[in-house]
């Protein structure tokens, strides 16, 4: 209980309040820009967050957290067009509830799921957290290793329409993952050693920079295709009713547990990510209605259930990432991969030592994201009038402002730096060039993303796990939680295929 | 090609930006205080939340307090077995600007041919050492350093012995250890110590060498089982932990512990070099850094500019037949 009011005394400043509000607006504003994620939100800030109280810092950070994913819905239900990944699912019912003439009830109740969703997350966070401390140390090389392993193979799974792109998309990860100093000795693998060594790149791709090139970059070269294509003008400006009915949202609470389920177990696990959850968000309502057809209207029909079940969940894996980055320091997804960097810069290490040494920063981090969900939907409940006229903005206008913020976030990061500061803006653009070629080839980005991620955690880990064993996997098949993993992946890779011959033998 | 011709002049655009980033240089006057519109980092070549770190925020708050400078900062540079962090400063600009947070673990890199390391700084202070402990899990089997070794020729590589990584300073220590006792135990390199601490708090490392914060601040979990440093620990928790000459392995000759102090780039201003060792000395003797070396077991060792050269090659001298007989030396170094 001390630990809890310490917490509380290093988050009750108004300078934390009035950084969570600007973090929030911010976020929103990045989330409703097409382009633009949470990822590259929180790399935006880090400058800004760094400057400010642990506490306050790590607030503003979590603030533009959830305020992105969130925000991401506007342009989703509006025009059609996700902000970014968050928001793919809510596409196609906001679309349609638009075109009723019900967008501001869309709207509106896009941001009631997502406070749902990220205040109910947190509960499973702050009561679980501390029980996931333990456990994690059950969690050695070898299983963090086949837990990596988990990871790559989902997103290689799910991701696109084939698993043979998502897999060779993975492996490039793995290849970029490669680049930098060998985790056991340290030696340089790099090609032109001698050119290299002394520059940035001798410590493998920047993250944040690999990210923003991957994603924000390449959107805008994509972009530069449809240069000279009619411009999209014809946004919906008529709002219409902003809350949905309380009856309607309290009918829905098998939904809305399911998707609050989905969002936190997903983004709990590492190297999932909230494009998986919103799908299988939506999926089990669209079984919940079609099992009660009476009291529901059928997702893809243009009603409030398809609009809530992918909008609980998306913010619901905000609070389930947070499990294993505090906990185990490991990222649930890309924008919690940021964060974790974020907090290491802060002088917050997460992991088991964070809940063994730090609980009151624990806590003030619980109740700064309590108050970034409820900021995030005070200003979008706000500002719903008024969104529509940001999208009015040309792309020929938008763009090249995604394209300078794409290579400030990189700049800012490398702090002093400058040589490093032109070597991250070089990552961001070589991997704004790859991930071009990857979409214009229908090839998915996300598994590159991953890879990078969970291909260095497999290789480290498991070369550590094999040393432990005495150069044998005895660390590997002794262990229950490995073999737990282990057909995990291999049920996941088996269902994943049978699922794809039998959704091609329909067709046929 | 026009889209070519597009990302190219986006190029351009973004490169004037990064120039304009660049500032301009002030001039230096007399009566020196460094340019306010400059900031001096402070690279800690250790990941975040370390002891390393711990102490250079430390430092750098003190060193705002007693100077009312405020633009210091604290980056860390993690890879390379610290290597990365320490070529950042040597090949910053000569400025003074950029600070290392030199400590045994540069030695060891130099030796070990990871950098260019204390050839490529000038000193500036010296702070502390802080000692080392073999550590294990508290209900493991083992109760003392003696255990731990008969334990490991009895049956030899079945003991896993762990480190923060192959050539920082516990791991120099757990392979002399290793050597000492004909190549006996598994030693394991992990990647820092907030690896290392949960795998011997979880069972999947058997011993590990911990600096004395580290086992402090895991005190529930871990049994220390001896003291590396000269005489006991100066704290009251770890008084009764034996020193290796009482656990009866009195010539195992290793590190027994990490020394830290402050290093810039090599040929800065004498001026500017004056004005940081004194502020980092008046930092040093603040009442807040003296209750946070006492609060941690830290052996204060304060020594500045020459005194602190002279010191670091004597530490050298001492750390060279050590980091020698681990077969781990590159270059002029090795034998």
């Amino acid at each position: 209980m001390s630990d809890f009011l310490l917490g509380l005394g290093l988050v009750a400043h108004l300078a934390t309040f009035a950084w969570c509000a600007f973090g929030s607006v911010l976020g929103i504003i990045l989330g409703a820009l097409p382009g633009l994620t949470a990822t590259m939100g929180i790399a935006l800030v880090i400058p800004i967050s760094y400057q400010l109280d642990t506490a306050t810092g790590i607030g503003l950070l979590l603030s533009v957290y959830c305020g992105a994913v969130s925000g991401a819905s506007i342009p989703a239900i509006l025009l059609g067009i996700p902000g970014n990944p968050n928001a793919i699912a809510t596409v196609e019912d906001g679309q349609l509830m638009t075109k009723k003439g019900l967008a501001g009830q869309a709207l509106g109740g896009a941001v009631i799921a997502s406070l749902i969703g990220g205040l109910g997350s947190e509960i499973f966070l702050i009561f679980f957290s501390p029980l996931i401390a333990k456990m994690t140390l059950a969690f050695g090389p070898a299983e963090k290793c086949t837990l990596a392993l988990v990871g790559i193979v989902i997103i290689a799974a799910v991701s696109g329409k084939s698993i043979l792109k998502g897999l060779l998309m993975g492996a490039l990860g793995f290849v970029f993952a490669f680049v930098g100093p060998d985790p056991m000795s340290g030696t340089l693998r790099i090609p032109f050693v001698e050119i290299f060594r002394k520059t940035p790149l001798a410590n493998g791709f920047d993250m944040t920079s690999t990210l923003i090139g991957l994603y924000g970059v390449s959107q805008v070269f994509s972009e530069l295709a449809n240069l000279r294509k009619k411009q999209n003008t014809n946004v919906c400006t008529n709002i219409g009713k902003v809350f949905p009915p309380f009856k309607k949202v309290a009918s829905m609470w098998q939904i809305i547990l399911s998707s609050l389920g989905i969002g936190t177990l997903i983004g709990a696990i590492p190297g999932t990510g909230a494009s998986i959850a919103v799908f299988m968000a939506r999926n089990a309502a669209t079984g919940i209605c079609s099992r009660n057809k009476k009291k529901f209207d059928q997702p893809g029909t243009g009603c409030l259930e398809g609009v809530f079940a992918p909008e609980v969940a998306n913010n619901a894996v905000t609070g389930g990432a947070l499990i294993p980055a505090l906990s185990l320091g490991i990222p649930g997804d890309s924008a919690t991969a940021v964060l974790i960097g974020a907090l290491m810069i802060n002088g917050v290490t997460p992991g088991y030592s964070l809940f063994s040494q730090n609980m009151p920063l624990v806590y003030s981090l619980f109740i700064t994201l309590c108050v970034a969900n409820v900021f995030m939907a005070v200003f979008q409940l706000a500002g719903v009038r008024l969104y529509p006229k940001i999208l009015l903005i040309s792309q020929r206008v938008l763009m090249p402002i995604v394209l300078v913020l794409s290579f400030v976030g990189p700049y800012a990061l490398a702090g002093s730096s400058v040589s490093k500061g032109i070597y991250y803006v070089g990552t961001a653009l070589f991997m704004g060039l790859v991930g071009y070629i990857a979409k214009k080839n229908e090839y998915p980005i996300a598994p590159i993303v991953l890879g990078l991620i969970l291909g260095g955690m497999f290789e480290e880990q498991f070369r550590r796990g094999m040393k432990l064993g005495a150069g044998t996997l005895s660390r590997f098949y002794t262990s229950p939680i490995c073999w737990l993993f282990i057909a995990l992946s291999v049920v996941i890779v088996v269902s994943t295929v049978i699922k794809r011959k039998k959704t091609e033998n329909a067709k046929v | 090609m026009k889209k070519i011709l597009a990302i190219v002049l986006s190029l351009c655009m973004v490169l004037a930006l990064c120039a304009c980033g660049q500032k301009e240089q002030g001039g230096t006057s007399k009566d020196f205080a460094p340019d306010p519109e400059k900031t001096i980092t402070l690279i800690v070549p250790q990941g975040a939340g370390g002891g390393t770190d711990t102490q250079a925020r430390q430092l750098v708050e003190a060193m705002k307090e007693v100077s009312g400078f405020q633009n210091i900062i604290v980056e860390n540079v993690t890879g390379g077995s610290t290597g990365i962090g320490t070529n950042q400063v040597i090949d910053a600009e000569a400025d003074g600007y950029t600070l290392l947070m030199y400590g045994t673990y540069v030695v060891c890199g130099t030796m070990t041919g990871y950098t260019d390391g204390y050839k490529g700084l000038d000193f500036i202070a010296g702070l502390s050492l802080e000692p080392f402990m073999l550590a294990v899990k508290s209900d493991s089997p083992y109760n003392s350093l003696d255990d731990v070794i008969k334990a490991a020729k009895a049956n030899p590589g079945s003991v896993t012995l762990g480190n923060a990584g192959a050539t920082a300073t516990t791991g120099v220590v757990a392979y002399g250890m290793n050597i000492a006792c004909d190549n006996a135990f598994n030693v394991v390199a992990f990647n820092g110590s907030s690896e290392l601490i949960p795998a011997v708090l979880g069972g999947h490392c058997d011993i590990g060498v911990f600096s004395q914060s580290e086992v402090l601040a895991n005190a529930d979990g871990l049994k220390p089982l001896v003291f590396l440093g000269q005489d006991h620990s100066v704290l009251d928790e770890f008084k009764s932990v034996p020193t290796l000459a009482e656990a009866g392995y009195g010539d195992l000759n290793v590190p027994g512990g990490c020394f830290r102090g402050i290093c810039c780039t090599k040929g800065a201003p004498a001026e500017m070099e004056q004005w940081l060792a004194d502020t980092v000395e008046a930092a040093f003797n603040s009442d807040k850094f003296q209750s946070f070396l006492n609060e941690n077991g830290l052996l204060p060792q304060f020594s500045k500019l020459g005194d602190f050269e002279k010191f670091n090659s004597d530490m050298i001298e001492t750390m060279k037949p050590i980091i020698q007989a681990t077969g781990l030396a590159a270059g002029e170094y090795a034998k």
